[in-house]
């Protein structure tokens, strides 16, 4: 025996030894089950080793075996005869490119390649092992996905499998989760018994997914005079009428929560506004560029990060984290220059601020086509900040979830700074009369700059936020821009709590409206809905008693 | 208040105001108001900051509406409108003519214009669109001019008037407007003693052709004019009657004349 | 007012003449002037500058407005693009069945599968009843708003922003494909207007004279309108609007009539721009595009006769000029030139003359800083009243 031979023995062996330990968690060893595959190829024909290769892969989880499995089934697996006297190679073509199945590495072909192609049973098991394979996968997510899949595919041969693995889930998702596939199965394949009961389990799941099967069930029994078909068809109905109800609940929640986070935005771009227009009255057209100097800050803390730690390091995980500060201070600093070198000249021309700002808008957007490219910049989130917690069929991001939770922060904090907190009662006495202010020695200079940054500062926050939901680009701050002033405008302009109710009320509308008329309509009918409102409410939710502001 | 209507019984009101009461978040600014002017009656409104002396006029033109009780016009032919439905354009129109406590007339316009837009007459969009001066007009903006003592800056900006001037520019638009009622918020702020002297000769030869209401807080001014004074407090009235009456209430001295003094002293 | 020119003292009568002048020659320097010759206008020139007559007439509206009422509105390009939507609707109709698809339908209609004409389209068939609701249907819209934004007395940056909303709120509904217009790409291949080819020389004349007509026209009513006591009513909303409704005018009753004449003449010169432009489409009413006819009418100088129209023409001409001399940089330029104006310049170019004049009386005589003529009061209301005394 050659000593290719034997390290493949060798490696075989060694595998066999650790297949026997290898608990449902363990991590698949991508060589090991290379190896595996390997025997099979070599073992075409001598059906008692391809059997034993086949138990020893069924252990493993690799998505290797997948890549395969393909392979094999259309005819790209190619065995390449060595000169020596070494085992032949076996080689998988993806494409045009050949690598070597054992080792993964590319392999220039020869002209004597053999293909090789697989029996029908081998081909079969193969299938099976890779419909399979998801469901022994250390991955709980992708474990949850291969249970439902296979759920939804009503196939019996997986039954037993599913039951099988049920027993081993100690994870409460995952073992729901084959439960609901498992019963799911059973609406098609199982006794009358058996669907009886996995008809009242599936209700009492509110599964969700279910539904359609349950459906299906009921019109297959819907004239059938068998007995315990009643039974069936009665609970069948209470099931699908159960679940529909939970449905209309979790749709509720659904858009409650995106309500919620879209309102967050708005409240966080709205509560800078309302600080620079409300309490300063200065129309600040420029605020929507602050929002995107927040984009583009994490955009670059991003790209240091990768460049300097790579992506899949732990530190990466920590980019935005740092980037929260590190926009708010970029916005801010933004809105102390464009104050100091422009705004505090116009605080007595409010339609004048609006204009230079608008000015200052066009100069921000075209510097930023210019340094970044018109295209948007993709932002990626951290690995915490991806994905989403699942709560009984809602589905929230957890990035929503942080923006949410962070827009309650600034509301808390801001309440601080402005009611204990001398900085505030300066803003507060300055925003009542800027001349009294001052001559009673309130440094209004420098209260007005540190205001209008704190309520940039937002901007630039709000910012960092929408690079995780949604575009980093020159214009994003438009989006957001026309919708904040309306929430400045219904909420009473001056009030901070004014702004923030309105927020969240407009961002819940216009997703409870959304689904219903479309986005444009559902957008327009805010809009309107926002102008009718001010025909009964002309100073908003909470009318300032300032009478400097409506007159 | 029930005891204030006697007063007035053999005399033509104007203007009667009952059980009014308005509030502003939560605030009572007027509260249970009852106040009658009589025709051709020169009235002084006095009363600490915070009285609800404004919103008082507030409430009359249709500024604000009441939460609670009437405001009654009485039309020289008898009849009577309910002024708390009206606008304010509305409420100018049957000749109830405010003056603000700072002077507000159009600064971009001539003395002379401002007179014009004045008149109260093509107050309606298109009717300003075709407009033609007639002689009559002329008349009325002259008499006007003299009165003010503004004859001889007629084709000057009303923003480049004086303090004082701006005021009597702007009593001479109400008068322009040839009102039944008057309402004068503070015409002696910021006037030299001069001025204001002058400004009282004006309103007292003013009593008997308009009905004339005055806020005012110069003691010295009030002394002058005043015939029967009002005294607000809390929004309500706390007292009727001529100056000495006023001035020696024990009462009124507690809540603002003694507060007022100890001011003017300071 | 000299009676016989519309203008008010020399340097607008220089101006209102050159503009006349222009008007005059351009089409004739078309007609006459053989190609090749150095003083030969081609006519696209012709129609580029017809472009810029009615950004001028845009600007004008918007003045009406903003300069002697004290309204700003963002939403100015809204009704201009409804009075271009209106005409190109029969431009659009006048394709025939010259189009890609060879229907009688439009394009875009035969593309989403339309079988037939939608009924308010019919009526556009007719040339005149298009001119009309270029008219009317900005009107409409503004007498509606106006109306419920007067009456509940909103005005100021309130009045603003929300005329800014309702534009954003207009244009998301014109991108919309089953809003029957054309959706994102809106109307464009026009090939007739008055049954002659669009693309003709003569055609490009006619629109051209058709825009300086126009021009002169509003020129002439709102010098008409200024000097009637309506325009005294109008300035004297903009400094004190609570001293004319105390003076027994409804200012409600004015705003609106001024909002709709307004919206009225900013749709005429849409429905003139679309032909010359060739296009139509929701990008014209987008909120930046109110807002770049704010900065033509800041930068000529608000609240004058001949401001509006040297902003207008002025910043377009700049605008083409720098696209093509500096495409990166030229919203930069466009941005600075922007603040600029609105900081040193109050009064735009117009105001330049007596500000500078103020400026050199200020270093002659060394007294403190008089505020003649500046207009910065204007802005803030004349009546700030203090809370209940």
């Amino acid at each position: 025996m050659n000593l290719s031979a034997v390290r493949q023995l060798f490696t075989l062996a060694l595998l066999f030894a650790i297949g026997a330990s290898i608990s449902e968690t363990a991590h698949a060893d991508e060589a090991g089950t290379r190896a595996l595959l390997v025997e099979i190829v070599h073992a075409d024909g001598d059906d008692a080793r391809q059997q034993l290769a086949m138990e020893g892969l069924a252990e493993e989880g690799d998505p290797i075996i997948g890549t395969f499995y393909e392979a094999y089934r259309s005819g790209n697996i190619f065995i390449k005869k060595v000169a020596s006297s070494d085992s032949p190679l076996v080689l998988m073509k993806d494409n045009k490119d050949y690598t070597n199945l054992l080792t993964g590495e590319s392999v220039t072909p020869s002209d004597e390649l053999k293909p090789s192609r697989a029996g029908r049973g081998l081909r079969k098991d193969l299938k099976r092992l890779v419909d399979l394979l998801d469901l022994s996968s250390p991955d709980l997510e992708k474990r949850i996905a291969a249970a439902d899949l296979l759920g939804k595919s009503q196939n019996p041969e997986y039954l037993p499998e599913l039951k099988a693995r049920l027993d081993k889930q100690t994870d409460e998702k995952v073992a729901r989760a084959f439960r609901e596939a498992i019963y799911i199965c059973e609406l098609k394949s199982g006794s009358d018994t058996e669907k009886l009961a996995a008809v009242k389990a599936l209700g009492e799941m509110k599964s969700l997914p279910a539904k359609g099967f349950l459906e299906t069930v009921a019109k297959e029994y819907e004239t059938s005079t068998e007995p315990g078909a009643r039974a069936l068809r009665e609970s069948t109905r209470k099931a699908i009428r159960e679940i529909d109800d939970y449905q209309k609940i979790v749709g509720h929640i659904g858009t409650l929560f995106r309500g919620l986070s879209l309102g967050s935005v708005l409240l966080l771009v709205a509560y800078g506004l309302a600080i620079t227009f409300g309490q300063m009255g200065v129309i600040n057209m420029a605020h929507g560029e602050f929002i995107a100097i927040g984009g583009y800050t994490v955009y670059l803390i991003q790209n240091y990060f990768v460049n300097t730690f790579g992506v899949g390091s732990s530190a990466y995980e920590w980019y935005f984290v740092l980037s929260l500060p590190c926009a708010f201070l970029a916005a801010a600093l933004a809105g102390a220059l464009l104050e100091k070198g422009m705004i505090r000249f116009l605080y007595s021309r409010p339609l004048e601020s609006l204009l230079a700002t608008w000015g200052v808008s066009m100069i921000l957007q075209q510097l930023f086509r210019l340094q970044f490219g018109a295209a948007n910049v993709s932002v990626s989130a951290p690995q915490w900040l991806s994905g989403s917690y699942s709560f009984g069929g809602v589905s929230m991001s957890y990035s929503r979830i942080f923006l949410v939770a962070f827009a309650f922060l600034v509301i808390i904090v801001t309440w601080l700074l402005m009611n204990r907190t001398s900085w505030g009662l300066h803003v507060r006495a300055t925003m009542q009369n800027r001349q009294m202010a001052s001559s009673l020695g309130v440094p209004s200079g420098r209260v007005n700059m540190l205001t209008f940054a704190y309520g940039s500062g937002l901007a630039g926050l709000a910012g960092a936020f929408i690079s995780q939901i949604g575009n980093v680009g020159p214009s994003m701050g438009q989006t957001y821009i026309v919708d904040s002033f309306m929430v400045v405008v219904v909420g009473g302009v001056g009030n901070l709590f004014g702004a923030a109710l309105s927020s969240l009320g407009i961002g819940m509308v216009d997703q409870w409206l959304q689904p219903i008329l479309g986005p444009v309509m559902g957008k327009i009918s805010v809009l309107i809905t926002i102008i009718l409102f001010l025909q009964f409410k002309p100073g908003g939710l909470f009318p300032s008693r300032s009478r400097s502001l409506d007159d | 208040m029930d005891s204030h209507a006697p007063l007035y019984r053999d005399t033509d009101l104007v203007l009667s105001v009952e059980s009014v009461t308005k509030s502003f978040d939560g605030f009572r600014a007027i509260n249970d108001l009852n106040f009658y002017l009589g025709e051709g009656e020169l009235r002084t409104i006095i009363g600490p900051n915070g009285a609800g002396k404004s919103t008082f006029m507030d409430l009359i033109t249709g500024r604000t509406r009441p939460d609670e009780g009437t405001l009654t016009y009485h039309q020289d032919d008898g009849h009577d409108l309910d002024l708390t439905k009206m606008r304010e354009y509305e409420v100018n129109r049957l000749g109830i003519a405010r003056k603000f406590q700072t002077p507000s007339v159009y600064t971009q316009h001539t003395v002379y214009e401002n007179f014009v837009l004045s008149l109260n007459r093509n107050r309606g969009v298109l009717k300003t669109l075709f407009y033609k001066e007639t002689a009559a007009d002329r008349e009325e903006i002259e008499e006007v001019l003299e009165l003010t003592r503004l004859a001889d800056r007629r084709h000057e900006l009303a923003g480049s008037l004086s303090h004082g001037q701006k005021q009597w520019l702007e009593i001479g638009m109400l008068l322009a407007q040839r009102p039944r009622i008057l309402l004068v918020d503070e015409p002696a702020a910021g006037m030299s003693d001069e001025e204001t002297e002058r400004t009282a000769e004006l309103l007292i030869g003013l009593r008997g052709k308009h009905s004339i209401m005055v806020i005012e807080h110069d003691m010295v001014f009030i002394r002058q004019i005043a015939k029967k004074v009002t005294v607000l407090h809390q929004g309500h009235v706390l007292k009727e009657g001529t100056f000495s009456d006023v001035a020696n209430d024990p009462v009124v001295k507690e809540v603002y004349l003694g507060r007022s003094k100890h001011e003017d002293a300071a | 007012m000299n009676r016989l020119l519309p203008v008010d003292n020399k340097a607008e009568g220089a101006v209102f003449i050159g503009l006349l002048i222009l008007i005059a020659a351009l089409p004739i320097l078309n007609a006459f002037v053989p190609e090749g010759n150095a003083l030969h206008v081609s006519s696209f020139q012709l129609s580029v500058w017809g472009k810029y007559l009615c950004y001028a007439v845009l600007a004008m509206s918007l003045n009406v407005l903003w300069g002697y009422t004290g309204l700003l509105c963002l939403g100015q390009c809204l009704f201009f693009a409804l009075g271009g939507y209106a005409f190109g609707m029969y431009l659009m109709l006048m394709i025939g069945e010259l189009g890609a698809y060879k229907s009688t339908l439009p394009d875009f209609m035969v593309f989403l599968g339309y079988t037939e004409l939608p009924a308010h389209w019919k009526p556009f068939y007719n040339p005149f009843f298009a001119v009309a609701a270029a008219l009317l249907v900005p009107g409409l819209v503004a007498f509606i708003f106006g109306v419920l934004a007067f009456r509940s007395r909103i005005k100021g940056v309130y009045f603003s922003i929300l005329t800014q909303a309702l534009t954003y709120a207009a244009a998301l509904l014109f991108f919309r494909n089953d809003f029957t217009f054309g959706g994102n790409n809106g109307f464009t291949d026009f090939k007739f207007i008055f049954g002659a080819d669009i693309r003709s020389d003569g055609t490009a004349r006619g629109l051209f004279i058709a825009s300086g007509a126009l021009l002169i026209g509003v020129y002439w009513l709102v010098a008409w309108l200024l000097q009637t006591k309506f325009g005294k009513i109008q300035k004297a909303i903009r400094d004190s609007e609570n001293r004319v409704r105390f003076s027994g005018y409804s200012t409600t009753h004015f705003k609106v009539f001024i909002f709709v004449l307004s919206a009225m003449i900013a749709g005429m010169a849409g429905a003139l721009f679309v032909p010359q432009a060739g296009i139509i489409n929701p990008g014209e009413m987008w909120p930046t595009k109110g807002l770049d006819i704010v900065v033509w009418v800041a930068v000529g100088g608000r609240g004058t006769k001949i401001g509006p129209i040297i902003g207008a023409v002025l910043v377009n001409m700049l605008k083409s000029w720098s696209t093509k001399a500096y495409p990166d940089t030229w919203l930069i330029i466009l941005g600075f030139l922007f603040v600029f104006v609105v900081l040193f310049m109050p009064n735009g170019i117009v105001g330049l003359w007596a500000q500078g004049k103020a400026f050199l009386a200020r270093r002659k005589s060394k007294t403190s800083p008089a505020d003649t003529g500046s207009t910065d009061d204007t802005e803030a209301p004349g009546e700030i009243e203090k809370a209940t005394s």
